[in-house]
């Protein structure tokens, strides 16, 4: 049933095989000397066959066994009836058949490496062994590369050179490689890595090990194994290894060098070891067998690359972990900042670095344990090397947060500020940098839509974050409260503190806060610190006073006069001074209103200093005290011996526990003694040990004038507060919060907010005095 | 035992000497009729107190801060008149508040 199509292909067929055999018998024409085409394959797959190379007669089959002209013929006979593939299956059917002997060589050296292990004293010999297993390995694969003669059938056959393709000897090497590389992989065993790895390592520094040395005693040339790797295709299949080492080292030089070193960047240094370490060993093992410049520039371009990223990665790491400590350590931990900052920008990790100083920071630092002063110091810190390190505030702003938050709740604070800010003396280091110019607080901005510099806000920024110039550090910490008013409250609580312990004649301390009050205005605008102004202008004010009613009438009394409505709330005191204090009192009292006739002076006599000078019968006694102790001793110059209530009740009304504070200054200068339970008598003359006493510095408690604190004040103003509070509920039975603070503005100086009312109301609750019920408070009765 | 003082730091305030006893007077001090705020602090308009924002007596026993009350008479609506009371403002000399005793002036109405 063949259809006409079919018939016609068999012919066509037909003709080829026709043809085929028409050639052959024309190769048979050419070279008479040959057999046939069989006899050609199987002499070519003979002559290229693996052989044994620790078998010395097959080594030098090759050359003898084998008639090169003969074989050449061959191959080109193979060649031209298009049996390549053919050979080439033979032949690496072959190479498999044999390539158990290249096992069997390789689990032989790689079994006394394993031996050997990995002991450091063994290393150098284990890394000489594995030299050899490579070169040993390399000879094998030179062995079995086809000859590169075999190829090329010159002289015979001259007049077909243009017919052999110039690719057969490629063709066939590349099978050859490829296949032989593919078993020798799959023949390595895992230890061989491990191997390989010391090798580079041992190239890298060689310095870490010990010199090696061939059995001779002669230092053995390393380099050249690279090249054996590379023709072994041993480089490329172990590049990771190879990374790896490199990787291994530049962390143990960053683990060796920088940790604690923050002074000057590191970055550079690293690079520079780089540079002359790393870079050298990189050329050595992977410029083999790339020939032309540019390759080798872009090999290593991206192997570069990545190890600099790693540099960067393994330095970011580093510096993150140390980021607390290295803010500590501000100013002198500069380098590692800029190291910082240039890793950062190769490596992402500012989330790691929010993240891990936030965590440092709650550990470390927002703890009742820290003084409010040590954490402001560091956020202070942080303010600073964070804005080195991101200059547009993302991070800081991030990390900032919680410690504001933190510093909001705690009740000293803004003293601690404040302290600052006028430079407090006991506290050794300010916050503020003495060449930080001063400048206006800054006040969060508008955004400004005409500006040309406008740059988007970074990417990581949240959505709260705001860009703001960089401000100083007083805005900064200002703007942890919302208003400037508490701080302003403070400061005149600070300032009154230090003007009334000043003593008259000291105007330099007086100009001191005068300066210092000047700065502030600068920061915080003239108005805020109008307050302030009268203050120090009611210093001034008294000293010019005083010296004109002392020009006058000559008195010992020097009384600071203050406009009270301007300064904090002064503690209240009954004292009435006795004797010849009070004699005192009313005539200077009566000078100044000679001086003003409009104005009359009311005195604050628990404030203030004496200085006095007791005369005993056997010592003088010269001391400056508070004058409720001077009052004590002025009493005890009429009579002899004093009780407690007595002594209270002649000075007025004085608080038991002052009274008894004041008395036992007395006691511990040995003037006085408690005969009985709160009797006192002086003592005339000194009592054995007194002279011991005399001689500890006498020193009447300089305490701070007692000036209401700012919470102070609050409580009181609630305290009034309060009182509408009760009265409102009384009357009117329940009422929601609304209702109250409704009410309660109408009262003088309210200015809570509805929510702080309602902490206050639960603090209320809290102590039982309120009950609230479906958001309705009533008395709790 | 003889107690010689040598130097008293002392601390006092002063109060614009209206004439009244310390007792009427209470702790708080009176305020200006005009702005409500206390004789001893200034005037709204002032920055400072005492002697540079003083208080103005008047005949009819009102005291006022100065600035304020002169304000006050500034104005057309004011018929010169005291605010508190619709009489015609006549200014008292501190001199005189003092000499006489703002007190008696007080009784005397």
């Amino acid at each position: 049933m063949a259809t006409s199509a079919l018939r016609t292909q068999v012919s066509v067929k037909y003709a080829e095989s026709l043809e085929k055999l028409l050639a052959a018998d024309k190769e048979k024409r050419l070279n008479p000397g040959l057999l046939n085409y069989s006899q050609a394959l199987t002499l070519a797959s003979e002559y290229l066959r693996p052989y044994d190379i620790k078998d010395r007669a097959a080594m030098m089959r090759p050359r003898t066994a084998f008639n090169i002209n003969d074989v050449r013929t061959a191959f080109a006979m193979v060649h031209f009836s298009h049996q390549l593939p053919a050979l080439t299956e033979i032949f690496l059917e072959d190479m498999r058949k044999s390539f158990h002997l290249i096992e069997y060589e390789i689990n032989a050296y790689m079994t006394r490496y394993e031996i050997n292990g990995c002991r450091r004293l063994r290393e150098t010999k284990n890394l000489e062994l594995f030299r050899m297993l490579v070169s040993r390995l390399h000879d094998w694969f030179k062995a079995w590369h086809p000859p590169t003669e075999c190829a090329s059938p010159d002289s015979p056959s001259q007049t077909h050179t243009d017919v052999i393709p110039p690719s057969l000897s490629s063709f066939f090497s590349g099978t050859y490689t490829l296949s032989f590389q593919t078993r020798l992989f799959a023949a390595l065993p895992p230890s061989f890595a491990r191997g390989f790895k010391a090798l580079a390592s041992w190239c890298l520094a060689p310095e870490d090990y010990p010199p090696m040395v061939s059995a001779s005693g002669a230092p053995i040339k390393i380099d050249a194994v690279w090249t054996e790797f590379e023709k072994l295709g041993l480089i490329e299949r172990y590049e990771s290894v190879i990374s790896s080492v490199a990787y291994e080292h530049i962390e143990r030089r960053i683990e060796e060098t920088c940790p604690n070193n923050w002074a000057v960047p590191m970055l550079p240094e690293i690079r520079e070891w780089m540079t002359q370490k790393v870079v050298p060993w990189m050329l050595k093992i992977f410029t083999h067998g790339v020939t032309s410049r540019h390759d080798t520039q872009s090999l290593l371009t991206g192997i570069g690359a990545r190890f600099d990223f790693h540099v960067n990665k393994v330095l970011c790491d580093l510096r993150i972990k140390e980021i607390f400590n290295i803010i500590v350590d501000y100013p002198d931990s500069l380098g590692a900042l800029q190291d910082l900052k240039e890793t950062l920008q190769r490596v992402d990790q500012r989330g790691d670095l929010v993240k891990f100083l936030r965590k440092e920071n709650n550990k470390r630092l927002l703890h009742p344990g820290a003084d409010t002063q040590t954490i402001l110091q560091q956020y202070v810190s942080t303010i600073k090397c964070l804005r080195i390190v991101d200059p547009p505030g993302v991070l800081l702003y991030k990390v900032a947060n919680p410690i504001r938050q933190y510093l909001r709740e705690r009740p000293d604070t803004i003293r601690c500020i404040v302290g600052s800010l006028v430079g407090d003396d006991e506290s050794g280091d300010s916050l503020v940098d003495d060449d930080e110019p001063i400048q206006p607080l800054q006040q969060p901005e508008s955004e400004d839509y005409g500006d040309l510099e406008w740059n988007p806000e970074p990417i990581d920024a949240g959505p709260e974050f705001k860009t703001n110039k960089p401000s100083d550090v007083i805005s900064t910490l200002v703007s942890i409260y919302d208003s400037k008013d508490l701080f302003v409250k403070e400061l005149q609580v600070l300032l009154a503190q230090r003007l009334l312990a000043i003593d008259d004649n000291d105007t330099a301390r007086v100009d001191k806060e005068r300066r210092n009050i000047e700065i502030l205005k600068i920061r915080f605008g003239d108005a805020a610190l109008q307050v302030c102004a009268v203050m120090l202008k009611d210093m001034t004010d008294s000293k010019r006073t005083d010296d004109h009613i002392q020009g006058q009438t000559p008195s010992v009394v020097h009384p600071t006069v203050i406009s009270h409505h301007f300064w904090p709330t002064l503690d209240q005191s009954d004292i009435v001074m006795p004797g010849q204090f009070q004699q005192m009192q009313e005539d200077y009292a009566k000078q100044f209103s000679v001086f003003k006739p409009d104005k009359k002076l009311k005195w604050l006599p628990h404030l203030g200093t004496v200085h006095l000078e007791l005369e005993l019968q056997d010592r003088t006694l010269d001391v400056d005290v508070p004058p409720l102790e001077a009052a004590f001793i002025e009493l005890f110059s009429q009579k002899d011996t004093w009780s407690l209530e007595e002594l209270i009740k002649a000075v007025g009304n004085v608080d038991r526990s002052a009274a008894v504070k004041a008395l036992s200054t007395w006691t511990n200068m040995g003037v006085i003694k408690e005969q009985n339970e709160n009797t006192f008598v002086l003592l005339e003359q000194a009592e054995d040990g007194a002279e011991m006493r005399e001689m500890a510095p006498i020193q009447a408690a300089p305490s701070l004038p007692p000036v209401q604190t700012v919470q102070q004040q609050e409580a009181e103003q609630m305290r009034v507060h309060w009182k509408f509070i009760e009265g409102m509920l009384t009357n009117l039975g329940s009422l929601s919060l609304d209702r109250i603070q409704t009410m309660l503005r109408f009262s003088p100086n309210y200015d809570k907010t509805a929510e702080q009312l309602g902490y206050f109301l639960e603090a209320a609750r809290r102590e039982g005095l309120l009950v609230v019920q479906n958001g309705m408070w009533r008395l709790n009765k | 035992m003889k107690v010689t003082i040598k130097n008293w730091h002392a601390i006092a305030y002063w109060r614009w000497d209206t004439g009244k006893e310390d007792e009427e007077d209470g702790e708080e001090g009176d305020v200006c009729g005009i702005c409500r705020v206390a004789f001893e602090a200034c005037c709204p308009a002032c920055k400072v107190p005492g002697d540079d924002c003083p208080l103005i007596y008047g005949e009819c026993t009102h005291v006022f801060h100065m600035h304020c009350l002169l304000k006050w008479i500034g104005t057309a609506a004011s018929n010169s008149q005291c605010p508190m009371d619709r009489r015609t403002w006549g200014k008292l000399s501190p001199r005189a508040a003092a000499s006489y005793g703002y007190c008696q002036s007080l009784t005397c109405l």
